[in-house]
């Protein structure tokens, strides 16, 4: 009898484990509204839809400097003389995952025109795109398309399946930039019987053909559970930019030659507080990546300089110190005849004078160290070191807090306390955007500004306050911008006249020299001359003082032990399927 | 044996045809806990007046150090995250309290009052229906909800929170009130001045609204209490002030300090309060006991 129960534990025991799941567990600060691809304006969004839904590019998992790499492509595109079109070649026997939605609900293969469908998409008024403005004025014919009222059954002039497997694009002026867009989750591909079966509700069923098919979701939760289908995709150490001594910490090196995805599951927790977060990564059993929190900051950083974790953390969790690929701001809405543009030439030129002041008063070390652990330095304006215009001889003094100096030119420029506007600060209704308030209002009380001339104009949620920002009235916009691809074009054309409100411009900077420039230097192809009239761009940016900028934060990741990742959380979307759980 | 029948009448001929105020008084003279709480009260606006005159509190939104401090001799509370001191933004914060509370208890409190007295006095009739309706679909919102929306619908106008509090607190007023009044139209002197054709605007302002100033003055106290406890959590889930500091913006940034182990923001704010709430209380007590004509000693 004992014999027979103690055979019988080790079947269990043997079984137990045979069955056990991998699932990889982690949490994020934003919940996303919506998995649709042409919605996933959010990288939040953006990580979800391109784990479920393929995009022809992708980033090398470890590779810095950022390099491309064909995903569902079969190879990087070919590229006519003139840089106007471009021929994607893409893989063969790739299948969309399951759905009652398909013929007999098994997913039919992947074919060049379910990559043209879902581009128009982003054309079509009726599914409510966000990305078209990747592509608008670009590819030929397409704004056209829309014009005439988005029909699916009408052919995009410059946006064709050649034949089964190959795309053809053919572009208005040559745009460089054209290969990074097709990384982002608004490019990932999606099946026309998809989106016919679902309608608006593809948003919470997206389907695709990437490693990863959507278990659930709700406003606490996703999971996603690894797509038996995916095509056979193995890990390449060489292929993704492994270097020993930057990654060799990680167990990374053990993934060579695994079938990708290697994980069974992913949980993702939506979770906005962060000691909620923190509380389940510290308790073990639960969330086993994410960063730490400001507020803890002091009690698991051991030593500053270097960055590390204290004994306790250290032996427990993996860390490692990474900037954001995302700068942060403060636009003046050039619209608002108060701080920006007016009809009244010489009251124009006392609020460039106005900004300059503000930008002056503006303590970019007390911002830092208050509400970024004092972690990272600031640098003069938008293109953060290390992406092509960025110029190292640019002066300090736009970073440089300089209150005598902003006390002078208010009065050179005839400005008093009596006659100063009321300056507003924009915000969402939130402690921290208040204690930024608070301290902006304090920098502005110590050049001189009256308290009572100092506002702040509340919104419930950030949706209200983009509302606000896109339709012009706000007055200073405070944001950050996380940037699409590693290329400053993305970052130059935020102030690009013609992207005004309700474009990317927040700023409604409208300046005809900058305006030219960026025509210009938007169909180059890197190259010298390209980067010294970005260098040229960003410097009348700085000079008319449209933006307090920047700063980019350092996010302090740790992951548990028996996780091999490595955190690239910036610029690439779809990098669960490298995560394994040893 | 005289003298104490002497004794006993002079005292009985003290308590005749005393008013209800002098007996109130004499009533809270004699209450040691509620004269205490009284001048705390006292003390507080104490502080909000001096805040308003600009003897102290000015400098709640000046950088005095270079973020966090301890507690010290210059910085009583220490300072926060911007390095401005707690005990100057407590004590704003109490001018906050005192504005918040005396606008909220005076308009609720009239409000209540006017449409209680007209309720009352047609009870049964339109005017009572209407208002007993109205007050029953304002208590049928969930409070915090309601706030929620007019805080939205009103965008970033500065009163929307006092708007929200307005709008419901005077419910309870009302309901009391409407009560009061439909005991008093029947009394003898409200039936004569009908009868010798008083008008009935005369009736209510002159005539019955002063007889329910005790019940007003016992609920402006309540008013005022749950008006400064509600700022408290509107501020912490920033639905609240839109200028200055309170003690509900300081409690929500002690949400965020506290976990990391700083309590100087949550003891400032919450002490500050919690006198002022337990001495409001005991204060509202004391009047309640003393103003009602059941407890007549």
């Amino acid at each position: 009898m004992q014999k027979k129960l103690f055979l019988l534990f080790i079947f269990c025991t043997i079984s137990t484990s045979a069955f056990a799941i991998k699932v990889f567990k982690y949490s994020v600060e934003g919940t996303p509204t919506s998995l649709d691809p042409v919605q996933s304006s959010t990288k939040y969004q953006n990580r979800i839809v391109s784990a479920i839904c393929d995009t022809l590019y992708d980033y090398k998992y470890l590779k810095i400097p950022y390099e491309l790499k064909p995903n569902l492509a079969a190879a990087l595109p070919k590229i006519s003389k003139d840089g106007l079109t471009y021929t994607i070649q893409i893989k063969k026997g790739v299948f969309f995952s399951d759905d009652p939605a398909f013929k007999g609900g098994k997913g039919r293969e992947l074919t060049a025109e379910d990559f043209v469908y879902s581009i128009k998409r982003h054309f079509d008024p009726k599914t409510l795109p966000r990305g078209a403005w990747l592509w608008q004025g670009r590819i030929k014919g397409i704004d056209d398309w829309k014009t005439a009222g988005s029909d699916y059954k009408k052919q995009v002039e410059g946006l064709k399946a050649i034949d089964k497997y190959t795309i053809q694009i053919s572009l208005v002026k040559p745009y460089p930039q054209l290969v990074y867009t097709l990384t982002k989750g608004y490019s990932a591909i999606v099946a026309k019987e998809v989106v016919e079966k679902y309608g608006p509700e593809i948003s919470i069923h997206p389907v695709g053909s990437g490693p990863w098919v959507l278990g659930s979701f709700n406003n606490q939760k996703a999971v996603l559970l690894k797509n038996k289908k995916y095509r056979e995709e193995i890990f390449d150490l060489k292929n993704e930019g492994y270097d020993e001594k930057i990654h060799g910490f990680t167990g990374i090196k053990s993934l060579q030659g695994k079938k990708l995805p290697i994980v069974d599951q992913i949980e993702i927790n939506f979770m906005e507080n962060f000691s909620m977060r923190w509380i389940s990564f510290t308790k073990g059993s639960e969330i086993q990546f994410g960063f730490i929190p400001e507020q803890q900051f002091n009690n698991v950083i051991a030593s500053r300089n270097p960055l590390s974790l204290n004994k306790e953390y250290a032996q427990k969790y993996y860390f490692l110190p990474q900037t954001e690929f995302a700068f942060r701001y403060l636009n003046f809405n050039m619209d608002d005849p108060k701080i920006g543009y007016n009809k009244d030439k010489e009251l124009e030129k006392k609020n460039k004078a106005l900004r300059i002041a503000i930008h002056k008063a503006w303590d970019w070390p007390q911002y830092i160290k208050t509400f970024f652990d004092d972690l990272g330095e600031a640098y003069p304006g938008i293109i953060s070191p290390g992406i092509d215009g960025y110029d190292p001889t640019l002066s300090k003094e736009y970073i440089t807090h300089d209150p005598e100096g902003a006390k002078k030119i208010l009065k050179d420029n005839g400005w008093t306390a009596a006659n100063l506007p009321d300056i507003t600060y924009s915000m969402v209704s939130d402690i921290r955007q208040n204690q930024m308030y608070d301290q902006f209002r304090g920098w502005l009380i110590t050049i001189g500004y009256p308290s009572s001339k100092i506002k702040k104009q509340t919104f419930a949620s950030f949706g209200d306050y983009s509302k606000a920002v896109k339709s012009r009235k706000t007055m200073t916009i405070a944001m950050a911008w996380g940037l699409d691809f590693p290329d400053s074009e993305n970052v130059l054309q935020l102030f690009y006249g013609p992207n005004s409100s309700p474009g990317s411009n927040n700023s409604n900077y409208n300046n005809p020299e900058y305006n030219a420039l960026y025509e210009k230097a938007s169909t180059m192809q890197p190259s010298k001359e390209r980067s010294e009239i970005y260098k040229k761009m960003h410097k009348l940016l700085l000079e008319d003082s449209v933006t307090i900028a920047g700063f980019s934060r350092t996010d302090l990741w740790v992951w548990h032990k028996n996780v091999i990742l490595y955190p690239v959380e910036n610029v690439l979307g779809n990098y669960f399927k490298y995560v394994d759980i040893k | 044996m005289n003298e104490v029948i002497q004794n006993s009448t002079n005292k009985q001929t003290h308590t005749y045809g005393e008013s209800l105020w002098s007996k109130a008084l004499r009533k809270l003279r004699k209450d040691t806990i509620g004269i205490v709480a009284f001048f705390v009260v006292l003390i507080y606006l104490g502080i909000a007046v001096g805040v308003c005159l600009g003897f102290f509190g000015s400098s709640w939104d000046r950088f005095v150090t270079d973020g966090y401090s301890g507690m010290s001799r210059q910085h009583i509370f220490g300072t926060n995250l911007n390095g401005q001191d707690i005990f100057e933004r407590a004590l704003y914060g109490t001018k906050t309290a005192f504005q918040i509370g005396f606008i909220v208890a005076i308009v609720a409190t009239f409000l209540g009052g006017i449409l209680g007295a007209v309720a009352g006095f047609f009870s049964g009739k339109i005017p009572d229906v209407l208002i007993t309706w109205f007050y029953g679909v304002i208590d049928s919102i969930p409070f915090y909800l309601f706030v929620a929306a007019l805080a939205v619908a009103l965008a970033d106008n500065p009163y929307a929170m006092h708007i929200a509090m307005i709008s419901t607190f005077w419910t309870s007023t009302c309901r009391i009130i409407r009560g009061e009044v439909i005991k008093i139209k029947h009394l003898e002197y409200i039936e004569a001045a009908r009868a010798i054709g008083v008008s009935y605007t005369k009736i209510i302002f002159k005539h019955i609204i002063p007889n329910t100033i005790h019940i007003l003055l016992v609920q402006s106290t309540i008013l005022f209490v749950t008006a400064i406890k509600s700022e408290v959590i509107l501020s912490f889930l920033n639905l609240g002030v839109k200028e200055g500091v309170s003690w509900g913006l300081m409690l929500a940034e002690a949400a965020q300090e506290v976990p990391a182990g700083n309590f100087n923001n949550f003891i400032a704010a919450s002490g500050f309060m919690l006198i002022l709430v337990l001495a409001f209380n005991t204060f509202s007590d004391a009047l309640q006991d003393a103003l009602d004509p059941k407890k007549v000693s």
